[in-house]
């Protein structure tokens, strides 16, 4: 396999779980706001937050309102972090690597970036905005079912399944960033009184409400979620199992070099959080330092299986 | 109801499927009865149907323009061009006639000449052509064939007769689309296709692929071949791409090869360097190898030469073949089939003009206007003048162009190409179309069943490049003996 392959498969993949998972952030969190009262400190505004795009989305508006963030977030192609520039990344992608992957995931992916180019204006309005969101998660849904059922589990699948968890991993990481901010001391006492539904959407963001319930056997409460999303080894979305997924693909690569170790380090970096013991400000440098890291693994694999020249 | 027909003209040009607006012709009579058991609507839900399939198929073509490059969706015609499988083994035995001869003339053109010793050929026009490779000369690929993979356009004039107009041995594209629109045209006609016995197409990446291996520089042990691209901003990278899936072998870019000390060529992978033995290249000869050819490409591979020569790696085409990829050389087929295979050629060319001989250039500066004159080297249909068709001052203008480089340019009469029924606006009208079939030569002969037809949309124009307001049709060969 080409490294030029490899690393475009790679990105596709990251690219389309970035997509995936843009659309079901916006999504939640519109359920979200409409559960809670008016006048909260939750608001639009903690999606730009997470994203860690303040600058860039006052670069382009002037207010942060609904009707711009969602712009922002989900259809301004000058914003490389927004769902349809990412749309667009992976379709590039996907464009220049067609003889590695089935006919279909190439149907599957532009005509879903089609879908979206025709309906940029939809994403300003909610109810048209839920029904795009909807299309866009299905979409993606079927591009994985697509390549699970199709596709060899040959090295291009594990390049591509290494980018979509790397990147599943990062955004769950995030995701929990938001959750810290939950815990926060100052938070109001009304926020307090939210407290719950405020976990459990942040579960079904990673579409893991039922499976939470599932396993823990208790009503949702902020540690038993964190430690459920890091550390869970069953969640497709847990910190825990992505790493474990990464872990089985870098093994099966041929040349893996020193990643088999970077992974294990990385795993028992996981592993030694304690949710239960850690206060809001130790819980964001844990959740810093675990994205610092995710940061390294990239860069080691793509030193290790991108760079041309290494190769030779 | 109004006929989808009414008015159909079929006094500008032979047309493939119509006598007239009422009468069809063998071939069409199934098509014309099933289109006529439509409602109007239902074409026009079909046309939606196959540009929706286009457009989610991701089927395009580039553009270059002032405002960079454009993607732009394949345009297409939903009504097939329909040839007789009688005539077709004609044409098909012509063909391959025509690569055979083309190809021992390039062998020729490397090592003895002997044609132009025998003064069949002035020796300036090889002395004088951009394409003649002078690194190749000695050079012996396998089965002494150079052009292994050719499209030659085949025109039909009012008289019936279909003329070859020109012989694509460079990196001839189009056949991805050919293969594209028969799937678009099974996706839109199913009932049809049924009905009627159409010779399929679709083991086209096959006999490719067996050609590749064919001509590999060992035939022992597991070959690897590669598609070598220029990249993304090709016109024709959704083809390179397509054929590299369809084949499943690597599709590569000049960087991801490289050749090494030992003359071999190697791909860059994962697992480190692999070596590759055969290379269907889609790059132009100038831009091959920075090593011998443009020093500024950095599409190619530096050292490709080397390897080649060394006999190392396989190059499909050859390097050089194009030297018989140029309308004077056209001019001299026929007497190339007659010279080397002592047989007469099955399918003729069109009379042509060489401007570099005066008595030639004399005829053609008197008649310009009614000439089509084309440049030796260009292909897309750059750089050429329809005297009919043009202004009395582009006439002049070229009448300067040819004077200053007459080795450059011939002339053609201008054919009345045949048309074939297309779909305008919910009716049926007539445009000007042509035949791209596609011949691969290695270890055996291949030629598609048809071949890409390309139609030139706009009304009266002759012109059927994509890149100039051209489409294409679904083209079938079909078995009449049962019908």
């Amino acid at each position: 396999m080409l490294s030029r392959s490899a690393e475009r498969l790679y990105w596709l993949a990251r690219y389309l779980e970035r997509t995936e998972n843009i659309a079901r952030l916006v999504s939640v969190h519109m359920n979200l706001l409409m559960d809670l009262p008016m006048g909260v400190e939750m608001g639009w505004k903690q999606l730009i937050l997470i994203n860690a795009s303040e600058q860039e989305f006052y670069e382009r508006n002037n207010v942060a309102n609904e009707r711009n963030i969602a712009k922002f977030l989900l259809a301004d192609p000058t914003y490389q972090g927004s769902l349809f520039s990412s749309l667009t990344a992976a379709r590039e992608n996907i464009r220049t690597s067609r003889e590695l992957l089935p006919d279909e995931a190439w149907e599957q992916v532009n005509e879903m970036y089609l879908f979206a180019k025709n309906n940029l204006d939809n994403v300003m309005n909610r109810r048209s905005r839920v029904l795009f969101l909807n299309e866009i998660l299905k979409g993606c849904q079927r591009f994985t079912g697509l390549l699970s059922g199709y596709m060899s589990h040959n090295h291009p699948y594990r390049f591509i399944r290494l980018g979509r968890n790397i990147e599943r991993a990062d955004m769950t990481s995030r995701i929990l960033d938001l959750a810290s901010l939950l815990l926060s001391e100052s938070r109001s006492e009304e926020l307090r009184q939210y407290e719950t539904i405020l976990w459990m959407n942040i579960l079904k963001a990673l579409n893991a409400l039922l499976m939470y319930r599932q396993q823990m056997h208790s009503r949702v409460k902020g540690d038993d979620v964190l430690n459920f999303l890091l550390l869970d080894t069953n969640l497709p979305r847990s910190v825990g199992c992505c790493i474990a997924a990464m872990s089985e693909c870098i093994n099966n690569l041929p040349n893996h070099n020193d990643l088999p170790l970077t992974i294990v380090e990385l795993e028992s970096y996981v592993q030694a959080i304690d949710t239960r013991q850690t206060t809001q400000a130790q819980l964001r440098s844990i959740l810093d330092g675990l994205q610092n890291k995710l940061g390294g693994l990239h860069g080691q694999i793509a030193e290790n299986w991108f760079l041309r020249d290494l190769a030779e | 109801m109004k006929s989808i027909w009414k008015n159909y003209k079929t006094d500008i040009a032979y047309d493939e499927l119509m006598y007239s607006e009422f009468q069809s012709r063998p071939v069409s009579h199934r098509l014309c009865q099933y289109l006529d058991s439509l409602k109007k609507e239902d074409i026009d839900k079909r046309k939606i149907a196959a540009e929706l399939a286009i457009m989610e198929m991701g089927i395009s073509f580039t553009v270059y323009s002032d405002e960079g490059n454009i993607d732009r969706a394949w345009p297409f015609d939903i009504i097939p061009r329909i040839i007789d499988a009688r005539e077709w083994r004609i044409i098909e035995k012509g063909l391959k006639q025509r690569l055979t001869a083309l190809n021992c003339f390039i062998s020729d053109v490397y090592s003895g000449q002997e044609f132009i010793k025998a003064g069949k050929m002035p020796s300036e026009i090889i002395n004088s052509s951009k394409n003649f490779r002078k690194e190749c000369v000695g050079m012996q690929p396998r089965h002494n064939v150079w052009a292994n993979i050719c499209g030659t356009d085949l025109v039909r004039d009012k008289d019936g007769i279909m003329y070859v107009l020109e012989d694509n041995l460079r990196v001839p594209s189009g056949v991805s689309y050919m293969l594209e629109n028969r799937v678009i045209t099974k996706r839109v006609f199913p009932e049809l296709l049924q009905d009627i016995d159409i010779l399929p197409i679709d083991d086209y990446p096959t006999h490719l692929h067996d050609m590749l291996l064919s001509i590999a520089p060992h035939q022992d042990g597991p070959v690897t071949c590669v598609v070598l691209t220029p990249g993304i901003y090709n016109s024709a990278y959704f083809e390179h791409a397509y054929l590299a899936q369809q084949m499943g072998v690597q599709l590569v870019e000049g960087n991801d090869l490289v050749v090494n000390d030992d003359d071999c060529v190697y791909m860059r992978t994962i697992e480190g360097l692999e070596k590759v033995d055969v290379i269907y290249r889609r790059i132009d000869d100038d831009f091959l190898d920075p090593e011998v050819f443009r020093k500024d490409s950095t599409l190619g591979v530096p050292g490709l030469m080397r390897a080649w020569k060394a006999g190392n790696v396989a190059l499909a085409n050859a390097p050089g073949a194009g030297v018989a990829d140029d309308k004077v050389v056209y001019a001299y087929v026929p007497d190339m089939i007659r010279y080397y295979l002592n047989e007469e050629p099955i399918l003729p060319n069109v009379p042509t003009y060489l401007c570099s001989n005066p008595d030639h250039l004399e005829y053609v500066m008197e008649h310009l206007a009614e000439l089509v004159v084309k440049p030796a080297n260009e292909s897309g249909g750059y750089g050429m003048l329809v005297g009919p068709h043009a202004t009395a001052k582009e006439v002049e203008s070229f009448r300067q162009i040819i004077k200053n480089d007459p080795r450059n340019y011939i002339a053609q009469p201008t054919l009345s190409i045949s048309t074939a029924p297309t779909l305008c606006k919910g009716k049926l009208e007539p445009r000007h179309i042509d035949l791209r079939p596609f011949i691969l030569q290695g270890e055996n002969t291949f030629v598609t069943a048809g071949g890409l037809t390309r139609v030139a949309l706009k009304k009266g124009s002759l012109v059927v490049n994509s890149s100039q307001g051209g489409g294409s049709k679904d083209t079938w060969i079909i078995n009449m003996e049962d019908s």
